[in-house]
């Protein structure tokens, strides 16, 4: 490794974390780096020790030969400006991350914040611009859990389904689907773009989930607030085609019946996912009314609203979840139950959210969980049902533990079953 | 003469009937074309092990066929088998000993191919092929991505970033799961050796045009590990919005030790981990390079040129040829010399 020119002048800003070699300092630097390797659950800081596989744009280029790779390093520095400046602080302190890991926490919590707001931000705007494939989950740390509204569909999938559908001559629910998936993509896209500060805490916390949700609900097609997501595990292909979603609600599919594996849609599905224990992304492709309009023009360029995807981020950041293999749910719901106000099962609260239009949800106030229910209590007939106006069904649907499919109640339920 | 029936040999050497045209661009580098080719698009290539003499190759596709090739060292192939699924055959692999090939297709079944008898009986789960129960049965947290197996290491990319680690001494067991490195959905993975030819880390490879460079226990994980981009459009112009695509495929040359990714961009590229630096990239196929692999020695290179659902359907076109090229790789994959 070439030696570092900066060291030897006593000015490396990044001390243990050079890319280059520090003579003598390999032991001490070695030795401090172990805590932070830490999984990252609980120490904000093991970001940075990490993140300078990614801060590449300040490193002093020993690597100038491997132009590509440097090449390529320079397009990393918007996504990862915010670990280099939550970094810096420490830098200046030499070998420092390990030595004062909470020192000046929170200013640089702040920043930190901020910079991740703005990684995604920026992270977004490439994914739309860029072409690539958009039925994947995300993530804008590598080691946080995945950001909620967005589902994990493999061209592969994507691909069995097409060609089941087509052998069942059934090509247009096949094209709607997507086109709803695309749709809901599109707009999860577009909440996350518009994130800033005040709206960051709820949405990259517990609000992704609810932001989510809005969406089955106040997306302007009224489409189905699919779970798309292919059996692929046990056996519900079978269960694909009956499917039938109720035109303008949104809870999709999926909770309850789904084989293992796939909780259905996002904030919803959530509480059904506990129980396969897996993380979101409900598997069955539902296919509800052909009413979505531009259902043949399958072009990953429509907009429309989107959102499953695992409840992410429970709690950036000082708690990062564990990993994303597990994503469990429990701890988004966590976290989902403490901002919605409505704990539990889980699937009720968001509803309650989602009432009103995708818009002022997306972008507004759920900031705290106070404010949240507060604004919802404001606006209770609009957001629950009273009990009364209930079927039967409908109730009883509220009232277990998960939902049904095809049974799912298009109301939001009634203020006295969500848990406060 | 074609061994598989309706599709019609292409003849043995780049310069095929389409050569000549100027705006084809199927096959740039001029590569090898293998004779009858998959009808659809092709899911999964590997080359025979060591212990078989020469080189065969088995390629799955989504028409529901794996084929078999002998590929002979003046670059001629000839077609030599074929087993059917019921459903698009996703992935392939060789036995230790090259007698038999395992196939797996979205029918549900992974059947093994014993080839000297050309019959294929079907098994599932995590087999021990003496016994017709399944020996173990791992359960995974989601659906399981992509999956590379090294003795004693498995590694295993599932859906939702999901990572997991298995060792395979006795009874395989989960050894870590480990956090993604990577932001987006997990597309390839391919596991790599060190100096003692003992597996240690893996390559990652996602949907957005990155691939990430793991050690299982590096002496120092924050220098060591590292990610890539690759597979995209503009090289260091930042102003103009680049395109990304995806990782297909990732192989590690098993001489050398450098690695060849191929991408939804319809470019493959070789890479020098160590060195940190490309060796190469060919210029863009027509098609998206959908499947990758070398032969036991390192001196072929396989690649796949067929649609990857990367674009949804509207981009599919079923009349469109399929292909499978093959490189000499002896020269190109050097690892640079590091300074």
């Amino acid at each position: 490794m070439a030696i570092c020119q900066f060291f030897l002048q006593g000015r490396c800003r990044f001390g243990d974390r050079c890319w280059n070699e520090h003579p003598g300092a390999r032991g001490a630097g070695g030795g401090r780096q172990q805590p932070q390797q830490q999984p990252s659950g609980n120490n904000r800081r093991g970001w940075n020790t990490t993140s300078q596989r990614y801060s590449n744009v300040i490193q002093p280029s020993s690597f100038s030969k491997s132009t590509p790779w440097g090449g390529s390093r320079d397009q990393e520095k918007p996504y990862f400006s915010s670990f280099d400046s939550g970094a810096s602080t420490n830098r200046k302190e030499g070998f420092g991350l390990s030595e004062n890991p909470f020192a000046s926490l929170s200013p640089d919590e702040q920043k930190d914040e901020k910079k991740l707001l703005e990684g995604i931000v920026k992270d977004m705007e490439v994914w739309e611009s860029s072409g690539q494939w958009m039925f994947s989950v995300y993530s804008p740390v590598k080691k946080k859990p995945n950001i909620s509204g967005f589902t994990d569909i493999s061209p592969e999938e994507l691909r069995l389904e097409y060609h089941n559908f087509l052998t069942s001559n059934n090509l247009q629910s096949y094209l709607n689907s997507v086109q709803r998936l695309i749709n809901q993509w599109r707009n999860r896209v577009n909440e996350l773009k518009s994130l800033n500060i005040s709206t960051k805490l709820s949405d990259v916390k517990d609000g992704v989930n609810q932001a989510a949700p809005a969406f089955g609900f106040g997306s302007s097609q009224a489409a189905t607030f699919m779970s798309p997501g292919f059996p692929v595990n046990n056996s519900s292909s079978d269960n694909a085609q009956n499917f039938s979603f109720k035109t303008n609600s949104g809870f999709a599919a999926a909770s309850s019946g789904s084989p293992a594996g796939f909780g259905s849609s996002p904030a919803f599905g959530a509480a059904a996912s506990t129980s396969s224990g897996i993380s979101t992304s409900a598997p069955a492709f539902g296919f509800g009314k052909p009413e979505v309009t531009s259902a043949a023009s399958f072009s990953f360029k429509s907009p429309a609203a989107s959102s499953f995807g695992s409840p992410g981020f429970s709690g950036l950041p000082a708690s990062l979840a564990t990993g994303p293999v597990r994503a469990p749910v429990a701890p988004a719901f966590g976290g989902g139950s403490s901002v919605a106000g409505f704990g539990s099962p889980g699937s009720h609260s968001h509803t309650a959210f989602s009432k009103p239009s995708s818009d002022t949800f997306g972008n507004s106030s759920i900031s705290t969980s106070l404010s949240a229910s507060s604004s919802i209590i404001a606006t209770d007939n609009v957001l629950f049902t009273p009990r009364d106006k209930l079927t039967v069904e409908e109730l009883e649907q509220f009232q277990s533990k998960k939902f049904t499919l095809g049974k799912i109640p298009l109301k939001p339920p009634p203020l006295e079953l969500l848990n406060v | 003469m074609s061994l598989f029936g309706t599709t019609s040999g292409f003849g043995t050497s780049g310069t095929s009937m389409f050569g000549s045209a100027t705006t084809d661009n199927h096959n740039p580098m001029k590569d090898i074309e293998v004779t009858s080719s998959p009808d659809d698009s092709i899911g999964c290539l590997s080359f025979s092990p060591p212990t078989l003499p020469g080189n065969f190759l088995i390629a799955g596709s989504w028409a529901n066929d794996v084929r078999c090739w002998e590929v002979q060292d003046s670059g001629q192939t000839i077609p030599k088998a074929q087993q059917m699924h019921t459903g698009p055959v996703l992935d392939v692999c060789w036995s230790d000993d090259g007698s038999k090939v395992f196939t797996a297709s979205c029918d549900k079944t992974a059947k093994m191919w014993d080839l000297s008898s050309n019959q294929a009986i079907q098994i599932a789960q995590f087999w021990d092929t003496r016994s017709s129960n399944p020996m173990m049965v791992l359960q995974l947290p989601e659906r399981c991505y992509c999956a590379d197996v090294i003795y004693p290491m498995a590694v295993v990319a599932t859906a939702e970033r999901g990572l997991i680690v298995y060792q395979l001494e006795n009874q395989p067991s989960e050894f870590r799961r480990i956090e993604s490195p990577l932001k987006h959905q997990h597309r390839c993975v391919a596991i790599f050796k060190d100096k003692q030819n003992k597996p240690t880390g893996f390559a990652l490879g996602s949907i957005e045009g990155r691939v990430a460079i793991h050690y299982i226990n590096p002496p120092n994980p924050a220098k060591d590990n590292f990610t890539f981009k690759c597979h995209r459009s503009n090289g260091t112009n930042t102003s103009a919005p680049q395109d990304i695509y995806a990782v297909n495929g990732i192989a590690f040359h098993p001489v050398h030790g450098t690695l060849a990714t191929v991408g939804s961009d319809g470019r493959f590229s070789f890479w020098d981990k160590d060195a940190r630096t490309k060796l190469k990239t060919s210029e863009q196929l027509d098609q998206p390079i959908s499947a990758c692999c070398f032969n036991h020695n390192g001196n072929i290179f396989a690649y796949a040129s067929s649609y990857d659902w990367s674009k949804g359907h509207e981009f599919y076109n079923p009349q469109k040829k399929n292909y499978i090229f093959l490189r000499n790789a002896a020269e190109e994959l050097k690892p640079r010399n590091k300074k």
